[in-house]
Formats: structure tokens, sequence, C-alpha cells
């Protein structure tokens, strides 16, 4: 007797093998059997004309704060993601002091757009070590979780506010070094450092006052325990992400850890930047080093209103200082003001491209809606004015709730990003799931993937790509008994229809804590998500059971069912 | 597979504690008086040169060097 039984699917069993017609069954929280099964189980999953595949492991999130309140990180769970990394760019939520909360939420404002209301009215602080914040986290999970400690947090523990002023002390990179070891110990998957993101002030983050001997320490607490090493380069220049390759092939070989630097894009404005980037991972590869670049699916998209700084302004320090330090009602009033128009608009005259194409997605008033759905040039023509001045002008009108949209950024290069997808060197990732919340959507990547390059363009095998996703991934990432669908592997599963499988459009909803909102992706085509043994999400039932785990370490929270065994 | 040979790529280094543009210059590009030195360094490494300056009153005041950062020095190298 079984406990569940997937029937008539084909098991694309995430090896890369072509797949091939069979059930699979499901004891405690294992797959017991694959093949014709003639046995009956409590539960049955019909997967006829479906595809089964292990669960897809997203090595790339920031669901560090959205697990405190949702357990599913939804709706990553509904579109077949059974397994996440969280903690990425030098940012965890442990090890954590009381007193320096309010600053790391600071930072995640900045860096991640999670909004600072979210924090104050959805999180209760009851942790401060990283083994607390993986109990606190326990509790109704329902996706695996395989969190990163950022280095940033580390040495906001160690050092105080001398972490955003100095490099450390050999003292101090000693007590860095056990407070990571206690981390691994406690579950964690590896350690997390940037060299590009900036606080909430606009200074640089804890990690990038850290010099090379420090991180070099850090790296040899990772080779103890074989455990990964992640970093966000300088990804806006190629020889800038080839130094910092460079460096994390030198501590890959020498500690014998893996690495991953995350996001690796394609410019549009030099889409050959990257295959500089990769002739040297290979090199590094050739020599024994790990250096796995994580490149993301989905093409880059921006939505914004005028409420919240975006990454769209980031280049133009007024627009941005504005948006950043200003009140709604400061920032209404500056853009109210013609002098202000007349020199915000002036400011940003050099991407004369860009505005033109921006859709207006959003408003609040009556008058604004017969614009909505339009480019900001048609918006202009019919005002009069230039794109820049229709969207101040509107936003203004709106009280900065006119939403815009801008599309197909860059990343967009579908022979270029799919030549780097199948790439055997390149890790599938970057998705930034939790994050950037109001700027845009970061769910239905694996829903891309397939529904984009593997059935519309046909340019990837639907094999290859599950393979990508699944045990590649687990790989990578030593998380053992996960990412392939044989007997005795853990029970993480995604039934999805390889016809109809897709993301979702994009959607602003109000769901997260403090009435905040953010932009979302519903799944399309998947039918069931098994996490551990149980269906914990299914399109006909919705959300249903937890029974989510924290890897590395442990192969399941659960120990009746592990006694079950 | 260690000993395989890398290509050769953009020179660079890491900053030693307390460095400066004047102290990378002088170790780095010994050839060059120093404020030569320092204003190819700017031009070659935008990314420092152009960050938002830190607040009055921080120890990094004035020097926008961090310690984790990568300097190139020398310029891009010509596309092969």
């Amino acid at each position: 007797m079984y406990d569940l039984i997937i029937r008539n699917g084909t098991v694309v069993d995430g090896s890369g093998l072509p797949g091939y017609q069979a059930d699979v069954a499901v004891k405690g929280n294992r797959i017991a059997k694959i093949g014709k099964i003639a046995e009956t189980a409590d539960k049955e999953v019909d997967a006829a004309g479906k595809v089964v595949a292990p669960g897809f492991i997203d090595p790339h999130t920031h669901f560090d704060a959205q697990l405190l309140w949702d357990g599913a990180a939804k709706p990553a769970l509904s579109h077949g993601v059974t397994t996440i990394v969280p903690g990425n760019c030098s940012l965890s939520l442990a090890p954590l002091k009381a007193d320096h909360r309010m600053r790391l939420v600071g930072m995640f404002n900045q860096i991640e757009e999670m909004p600072y209301k979210a924090f104050r009215e959805g999180v209760v602080w009851d942790w401060e070590t990283f083994s607390e914040y993986i109990t606190r986290i326990r509790k109704g999970l329902a996706i695996n979780v395989a969190p990163l400690v950022g280095h940033s947090v580390i040495r906001l523990w160690v050092m105080n506010d001398a972490a955003t002023e100095r490099t450390a002390t050999d003292a101090e990179i000693a007590e860095m070094q056990d407070v990571l070891r206690e981390c691994l110990d406690a579950g964690a998957a590896g350690l997390s450092t940037s060299y590009v993101d900036m606080d909430e002030t606009l200074q640089p983050v804890p990690s990038r006052y850290a010099d090379a001997r420090e991180v070099d320490a850090l790296a040899a607490v990772l080779g103890e325990y074989g455990r990964m090493l992640q970093i966000v380069p300088e990804f806006y220049e190629p020889d800038l992400t080839i130094a910092r390759l460079d460096q994390l092939a030198e501590m890959s070989i020498k500690y014998q850890i893996p690495t991953t630097f995350s996001p690796l894009f394609v410019n549009s404005d030099n889409v050959d930047a990257v295959d500089k980037v990769m002739n040297r991972v290979d090199e590094q590869f050739a020599r024994g080093a790990r250096v796995w670049p994580q490149v993301q699916t989905r093409p880059i998209d921006i939505s914004f209103s005028f409420a919240v700084p975006s990454l769209l302004f980031i280049r133009y320090p007024n627009w941005y200082r504005i948006m950043r330090f200003g009140t709604p009602e400061e920032i209404k009033a500056h853009f109210a003001d013609p002098e202000n128009r007349k020199a915000r608009a002036a400011e940003v005259a050099d991407a004369k491209d860009l505005w033109p194409r921006l859709v207006l997605r959003q408003v609040k008033t009556d008058a604004n809606q017969k614009y909505v759905g339009k480019t900001l040039a048609g918006i202009a023509a019919e005002r009069g004015v230039t794109p820049v001045e229709a969207m101040i002008d509107i936003s203004v009108e709106e009280d900065l709730e006119a939403h815009f949209l801008a599309a197909d950024m860059g990343h967009n290069n579908d022979d270029k990003v799919v030549s780097l997808l199948k790439h055997p060197r390149v890790h599938i990732g970057a998705s930034d799931g939790g994050a950037h919340i109001l700027s845009f959507s970061t769910y239905g990547d694996t829903g891309y993937l397939f529904g984009h390059f593997v059935r519309n363009l046909k340019t990837m095998r639907l094999e290859d790509a599950v393979k990508k996703v699944t045990s590649d991934t687990a790989s990578i990432w030593g998380i053992p008994e996960r990412g392939l669908l044989q007997p005795g592997y853990i029970a993480d599963i995604a039934v999805f229809d390889p016809q109809t499988v897709d993301r979702g459009v994009e959607k602003f909803v109000q769901d997260v804590p403090g009435d905040g909102s953010r932009y979302v992706r519903d799944s399309r085509g998947v039918d069931t998500v098994i996490v551990s043994g149980g269906i914990a999400w299914s399109a006909k039932g919705g959300y249903q059971e937890a029974r989510g785990a924290v890897l590395p370490g442990e192969t399941s929270r659960q120990p009746e069912l592990v006694a079950a065994e | 597979m260690s000993d395989t040979i890398l290509s050769v790529v953009r020179k660079s280094i890491r900053p030693q504690a307390g460095d400066s543009w004047a102290t990378i210059a002088e170790r780095e590009l010994p050839k060059l008086k120093t404020e030569d030195g320092v204003s190819s360094l700017q031009s070659w490494n935008l990314h420092v040169y152009m960050r938002a300056p830190a607040p009055e009153g921080s120890p990094r005041a004035g020097n926008p060097i961090l310690p984790s950062d990568v300097i190139f020095i020398e310029p891009p190298m010509a596309a092969a």
C-alpha cells in the first residue's frame, strides 16, 4: 500500500534522459517505485498527458522575510518550485542582534525593495541566532529551504557599527569564522557576499568593507563543510566580473568549495560581452575550479510608480534622491513644481529612446483610465507634452499611484540567452524570488523556460531544461537525495502540462503584511506540486500540506515520516 | 588540472590597508609621476571614482576606495 500514486504521466526524471511512460509511487516522504503499479494508494493523481518531473530548485531568492508569514513562498510553490535558496547577496535575517534589526530592514528595503511596513506588521522578532531563525521558519514550512547566511550580517554581528567603517582585526575575523561555523551547523547551505550593494543611506553594505584576508578566512570555513560561496559581482562590466570570478576560482580550488556568481545578464548593447565572461568560466573550470554563473530565463521588465524608489532611476541622482528620501507629499510637491519638472525632465533626457515606449499600466482616477495600456509616446501626443512630462504629470495627478511598465529592458536576445541556458557550465537561477516586489514579478521563471524556450521556440529539449533546474542544481549545491526521480529519493515532484505550462500575466496584488502590494505571476499548466511526499499545492485544491525541510542539513523535518520508512 | 594556463586578462589589484589613489599609483605605476598615475587609475576605475562620497566624519571621507574593490592598473584590453 502506497501513500500516493501519480499515474499515466511521462516521467522526465531530471537526468536529461528521454522521458518515458510510467507511474510513480510514494511511501512516506520518498519515492518507492517507478513503473507499472497495480497497487492502490490513499491519494492518486492522474497525470495523463502531463510531465512528472522532480520539483524545481531556485538557487537565488530573497524569501527570508516572506517565510516568516508565508511558509509556501507563494506563488513560487505553485510554479513547481519545491526548494528555494534565500539569503543571497550578503543579506540574511540571521544571525541578527536586536539592536541591528532596523538597520538590516533598511538594507532589505533598499536592496530588495521589501517595504518597511511589511517588517513592522508581518514580523515578530523572536530570534537572534541562525538556529533560532531556522526554528522560527520551520512552523508551517511548505517549501524546502536551503538558506545562505549573509556576510554583511555576520560582520554586523561581530563588528557592530565598525562593520561599515573598516577592515576586521585578526580577532574579529576569527570570531566571524566561529559565527559562520555555528550557522553552518544550524543548517546554512553556505555564505553569500556582495561587491555592489548599498544600504538605505546609499553607502556600501558591510561586506564591501571586507578585505581579501577576511573573505579567504570565511571561505576556509566553507571548505570545512564543503558548502557554497555566492557573490554578487559588478555584473554590469565584464572585466570586473572576470576579476571576481578569478577570485572565486582561487578560493574554490584552495578550499575545494563550489562557488556561484549572480547575475550574468545578456546586455542588449553588447551581447557578446557574456562570451568574454564565459570563456573565462570555461578556463577556470578546466583548472578544476567551480565558478557557476547564474543566468535567469526571463527578460528584464521593470514596473514602477513615483511612490517608491525604482531601479530604473538609480543612475539619475536627483530623481533617485527624492524618491528614496522624500515623503509622498514631498515627492508630489517636488514634481508639481514647474521648475523641478523641467529640471528632472532634462536630467533623464539621455534615455530619450526609453521614455516614449513605457506603458501606463494602472491608475486610480477615472479621468486617466483612458490612458491605461497606452505608451507614453501616445499619451504625450494626446496631451501635447513630452513623454517624460506626461509621466510626471500623471504621477502627480494620481497621487503617485500611477504605475508604468518598462518592458524588455534587456536580457531579451533569445538566441544568446538560450545558448547560455544550455551551456554545461551555466547554472539557471538569479530569479531574485521574493525581492523587488514593487518593480517586477520574480515568479514563473521555470514556466517561462518551458513555455518560451522549450515549447514555443523549440530551442531547448524538455529533458535538458528539467535537468538544468533539478538534478544539476542539486548537484551544484550539494543537496542530497533530491533533483532526480528515482526510488529512494525524497518525493519532491512537479506535475505539469507541457502544452500549456507558462508563467501567467504579471499583476499587482495586495497580499503583503501592512496592506502592502507586490507584482506576481500565477502559474499556468502546473497541475500538482509534491514536497516530501505530500501534496503541497494543486491546481484544484490550492495550497495544502506543509512538509518543507531545511536543506542540506536535513532530509525531512517530519519525524513521523522518517519513522514510517 | 590546476596547471591549465589561463589567458591574459586585464590586470587588477586588491587595495592594501590604508590605500589611496596616490599610494596605489606609486606602488603599481612607478614609472609615472604620482599625479599622472592617479589620473590614469581614476580613468580606468570609474566604478570606484564615480562612487558617491562617504559622509563627512566617516573614516572613509575623501577616499572612495573600499577594501573589497577591484582596482585596474591598466586600461581595457583591445578586443581580440
